[in-house]
């Protein structure tokens, strides 16, 4: 047992006191608010609410809107996510092997975190424009090809992107640093036994670097419903024809631009599950093979 | 600065019994520019009142802001508010009606097509009409001429002929507009005599039902989605300039039907000579009904003391003021709407200039003959119905689904919405 560093629990609690406050304030009480309102019809300038039970609940979940966006949400999530720790990976493999450029690399590739989710959609709304951007000579061949105006698939294309490019440092910087803390006792004796660099990487980093690859996954499934966000907003505004209306933007659209104050919170709680759903199936399913002991 | 702040207004009240209020509003560009100039004269007209005027961005943020700061406490005596939101405001218990509030103004100078929008069925005026627009059509020269097209299309028939022999013409963008429901659906409904829901687009009652999916605005819907199949009509995203209006600007779009608040920045690219301003077009054999003026009014809000609501109130009579209209309409496009107003412009001979373009036009089809139809849009969440119908019809024009089919999607998904709004509103 461990001493405490501090003579009494009030000190510590003191000193933890800020922290409390804030995200009390910045979390649990949204939180709560979130969870009443969703019970309430509410009007939108506080002039009254009337309770409804569950009403605001039945509303939502039979709502065909709702569940068209949470399948988006869904997709989103699997084919944003994956991206998003893969290319890290790999890049992080290339990087940790010590090959010309990957000092360089090292440095590069963190850079993209200083950039906000917003900007970037700015950004790559410019590259992805179809009169203007890189894909404009497709555009030329095939006139109409690449269009994510007005084409779903495509502007859902230019979302799982730039949400890929959003990913690449954090989880760069989570693998690299775990390669980097493997000990290099293995690789030589797997050297040693024969065993060439794929081989290695594939029956000796990966495994053990299971802790870093679990904890950047479950970050980035739950991130990618959130985070999505600010690309949304400043790429495609839910559009065309509601195709990359996540549910995260969804609320948004129906609390800020439509009033329903009732609905957002409706969606939001029920978001709320859904997210920590997915964080404990990822617990029960996946941490039971990854091995934190070295 | 936290003990000098009372004092300093003590030492102000003392010396000129000033009030400092804040205004809202949400335009930008050169439209806010004319707003922030009529500020500007205002507070130099008079040393009684002070007005800060701040800008939130747009109509929507401008919305959500004031929502915000209302159930905070923190909101100003006077908000700008989009036309959109007029049922959702009315309702609020937010919001003291101007005919309520200053019963002596000389309401009834307000031409009807654009005090209807803002006044209950009987009678009571809530905000006052400030940049107050419609939709009308805009044609380029120069691209009309290029083409062979001699005369300015008037009707929609007109419009089409004109935009495939634009098309033959090797012009990419015969006839621009967006997906919006104001352009759409809402003027274009109301300048040919019918609804877009019962209850007269819910002047009558909150259990209004949308009508879009049948008659002659259903007719127009599945035109639209023909002619974009054939090339002639182009939307926002299918420009280079990714909006309408920028690419009629551009000269990329030969013909537009747009807000005449546009006017000026159609002008300030173009030129005033290179384009036409006119009505809307009209289906042949139809008759013309009035607009609904757009744009948006000025609310003054609840839970603010006498001198603040008087500085306002002093405010809004200097914005009523045909001076003040025609210096405004100069700047921006946007319309004179008071009788004064539009007699000191016959009478100051400026009718015939430039920067008065639009006014004939627009005067034209807001003061067309209305009936119960034509008076406004009353009708809650409306504008989550706008974002309905524009991604319901999106999908049309995509393909994914044909237009009877989105007509229908956005009448059930605008009626639920109609439901909740009864219900979110049925305990006052």
């Amino acid at each position: 047992m461990t001493q405490s560093p501090f003579r009494s629990r009030l000190i510590a609690l003191l000193f933890l006191s800020p922290l409390i406050l804030l995200t009390a304030l910045f979390f649990y009480w949204p939180v709560a608010e979130a969870i009443r309102w969703s019970f309430f019809l509410e009007q939108p300038f506080g002039g009254g609410s009337t309770f409804v039970g569950l009403a605001n609940f039945r509303r939502v979940l039979s709502d065909p809107e709702f569940w068209k966006s949470l399948k988006l949400t869904g997709i989103f999530m699997v084919t944003a996510s994956v991206p998003a720790v893969l290319v890290p990976l790999v890049l992080a493999m290339a990087a940790d092997r010590g090959l010309r450029t990957s000092r360089i690399a090292r440095n590069v590739l963190v850079w993209p975190k200083g950039v906000a989710g917003a900007s970037i959609g700015v950004i790559f709304g410019f590259i992805f424009n179809p009169f203007v951007g890189i894909l404009t000579p497709l555009n030329q061949l095939w006139p109409g090809i690449w269009s994510p105006g007005t084409d779903g698939v495509d502007a859902f294309i230019t979302l799982i992107v730039a949400n890929l490019w959003n990913g690449i440092p954090f989880n760069f910087v989570i693998l690299l640093a775990g390669l980097q803390a493997l000990p290099d006792t293995y690789s030589k004796a797997a050297a040693l036994d024969g065993a060439g660099p794929w081989r290695q990487a594939l029956d000796i980093r990966l495994p053990l670097l299971a802790p870093q690859l679990f904890f950047v996954l479950v970050l980035e499934f739950t991130e990618s419903i959130i985070n999505a966000f600010g690309l949304i907003d400043t790429m495609t505004r839910g559009g065309p024809g509601g195709a990359t209306t996540l549910l995260v933007y969804k609320i948004y659209a129906d609390g800020f631009k439509g009033y329903d104050l009732s609905g957002a919170s409706t969606q939001t709680v029920l978001l709320m599950i859904l997210v920590l759903l997915i964080a404990a199936a990822q617990f029960l399913l996946m941490e039971r093979r990854v091995k934190y002991e070295r | 600065m936290r003990f000098l702040t009372p004092l300093a207004a003590l030492a102000m009240t003392t010396a000129a019994h000033a009030t400092d209020i804040e205004f809202w509003y949400g335009n930008t560009g050169s439209n806010e520019k004319a707003i922030l100039a009529a500020c500007e004269a205002f507070n130099a007209s008079q040393d009684q009142d002070h007005v800060s005027c701040v800008g939130q961005g747009s109509y929507e943020a401008g919305m959500q802001k004031a929502i915000a700061a209302y159930r905070a406490g923190n909101h100003p005596v006077l908000i700008q508010f989009f036309d959109a939101g007029t049922l959702d405001l009315m309702l609020s218990g937010a919001v003291i009606p101007v005919s309520e509030a200053m019963p002596d103004a000389p309401w009834d100078s307000y031409i009807p097509g654009a005090r209807a929008y803002y006044e209950t069925a009987d009678g009571k005026l809530f905000s006052q009409p400030y940049n107050s627009s419609t939709l009308l059509f805009y044609t380029n020269k120069a691209m009309l001429a290029e083409a062979g097209i001699e005369k300015t299309p008037e009707t929609w028939e007109e419009v089409i002929a004109a935009a495939r022999t634009l098309k033959e013409a090797g012009v990419s963008c015969p006839f621009a507009t967006d997906i919006n429901a104001w352009r759409q659906i809402e003027q274009f409904a109301a300048r040919h005599g019918v609804p877009i829901a019962t209850q007269s687009n819910g002047y009558d009652g909150l259990d209004a039902e949308y009508v879009i999916d049948q008659g002659i605005v259903a007719q127009h819907m599945n035109n639209l989605a023909d002619w974009h199949e054939e090339g002639l009509v182009r939307f926002d995203a299918e420009t280079k300039a990714a909006k309408y209006n920028a690419a009629f600007s551009a000269g990329e779009c030969a013909m537009i039907e747009g807000s005449s608040g546009g006017y000026t920045s159609f002008t300030e690219a173009l030129g005033a000579d290179a384009i036409t301003v006119t009505l809307p077009p009209m289906y042949e054999g139809q008759t013309r009904h009035n607009t609904f003026v757009g744009g948006a009014s000025l609310w003054l809000m609840k839970g603010h003391d006498e001198a603040e609501v008087k500085a306002a109130q002093n405010f809004l009579d200097y914005l009523r003021t045909p001076e003040a209209q025609l210096e405004f309409t100069a700047a921006t496009g946007y319309l004179p709407v008071t009788q004064s107003a539009l007699d000191l412009l016959e009478s100051s001979g400026r009718a015939d200039a430039p920067e008065f373009a639009t006014a004939g036009p627009g005067m034209e089809t807001l003061g067309a003959p209305g009936n119960a139809d034509t008076r406004g849009i009353r009708l809650g969440f409306y504008v989550q119905f706008r974002d309905i119908f524009a991604e319901e019809t999106q999908r049309a024009y995509n393909g994914d689904i044909t237009m009877d089919e989105a007509l229908a999607n956005s009448v059930r998904r605008g009626n639920e919405l109609l439901r909740r709004f009864e219900a979110t509103y049925a305990a006052n």
